[in-house]
């Protein structure tokens, strides 16, 4: 390749990588993260003492209304179910909680040749092995965050997270902020070039709130 | 759902010899803060907070333990380190707890108490 080109590739990727920096920084300052879609600006925030009240009494009213759907099971419900059907998520657990169990021993171990000092091939040679162990595990858990992906209990969290979205959503108006959406039936039935703005929005929702 | 690249930029920040020496500016004077808020901390503050923390200790550790910097390279690398940091400060207190120490009453003397088996 060019070596001009290559070295354009760098700057603008440390280009971004500052960028992302700086924003990064903005927004841990004072958990407004802000962003712009089709040149117009929008920010998302964490919520207010009312507003997390809100977000409670829907939660709590769309948790009734879930528990009031024969179509949708609980958790443990879908689990048994799945067992009925030959798919046993228990042995998921125990063969997570027996990766985990091997990952400690191999973590302790990498901890303690980082400690010694003891040379890269060690510490090579235990980093990827725990490595190995980290993508077992994360393939496991996927499977099981497929299975029970209709479950009540995540269906309430995704509706959570919509709630927080719409709840905190603003975009600039002249030299201020305000609620991009007043009521959620606006929300729900956002057109398409809203629903651009949510989907950014959502990414950032669950880095400010603890839900 | 918590995007890789902001947990990185995020890690990066903490790392920064900028913000490991506001954090400890922040410990030592009063009045200087690092967020806007002082209570109500978002989740991305929390983690934050637990990076500045995580490597204020690490770069203490490598220059008074002498561990390897290679303990910097990636997250496994300083996880581990803590975990096998904090088994051994536990097995530590554990072991100490275990023994039985004569308890001097009067300035210079000791009272030698019968030690007793443990079963």
């Amino acid at each position: 390749m060019d070596t001009r080109l290559e070295e354009a590739q760098k700057i603008a990727k440390e280009y971004e990588e500052q960028n992302q920096l700086a924003q990064v920084e903005d927004f841990i300052k004072d958990n407004k993260v802000k962003f712009t879609v089709d040149s117009k600006n929008y920010r998302i925030r964490l919520l207010n003492l009312s507003e997390k009240n809100e977000l409670d009494t829907l939660r709590r009213k769309k948790f009734g209304q879930l528990l009031q759907d024969k179509d949708i099971l609980l958790e443990k419900d879908l689990v048994k179910q799945y067992k009925e059907r030959g798919v046993d998520i228990s042995e998921l657990d125990d063969s997570m909680k027996k990766i985990e169990a091997e990952m400690f021993n191999l973590q302790m171990k990498l901890g303690e040749s980082i400690a010694k000092n003891e040379g890269n091939t060690v510490v090579d040679t235990y980093k990827k092995q725990v490595e190995e162990l980290i993508t077992e595990k994360n393939t496991i858990f996927t499977q099981k965050s497929m299975l029970l992906e209709y479950s009540l209990e995540n269906q309430l969290l995704s509706y959570v997270y919509q709630i927080i979205t719409y709840l905190s959503l603003e975009q600039s108006v002249e030299d201020s902020w305000e609620r991009m959406f007043t009521t959620f039936e606006k929300f729900e039935k956002a057109t398409e070039e809203q629903e651009k703005v949510i989907n950014t929005a959502a990414q950032y929702t669950v880095l400010l709130q603890n839900v | 759902m918590y995007n890789m690249n902001i947990s990185k930029s995020l890690q990066k920040l903490a790392r920064s010899v900028r913000f490991q020496n506001l954090f400890f500016a922040c410990k030592e004077l009063h009045g200087l803060k690092l967020f806007e808020n002082t209570s109500d901390l978002s989740y991305i503050q929390q983690q934050f907070l637990t990076h500045l923390y995580n490597f204020e200790t690490i770069s203490k550790d490598i220059i008074t333990e002498k561990i390897s910097k290679r303990v910097l390279e990636d997250e496994i690398m300083w996880n581990s380190y803590f975990l096998w940091k904090q088994n051994k400060k536990e097995d530590k207190t554990k072991k100490n707890s275990n023994k039985r120490q004569d308890v001097k009453l009067v300035m210079g003397k000791t009272i030698n108490f019968p030690k007793v088996e443990d079963k």
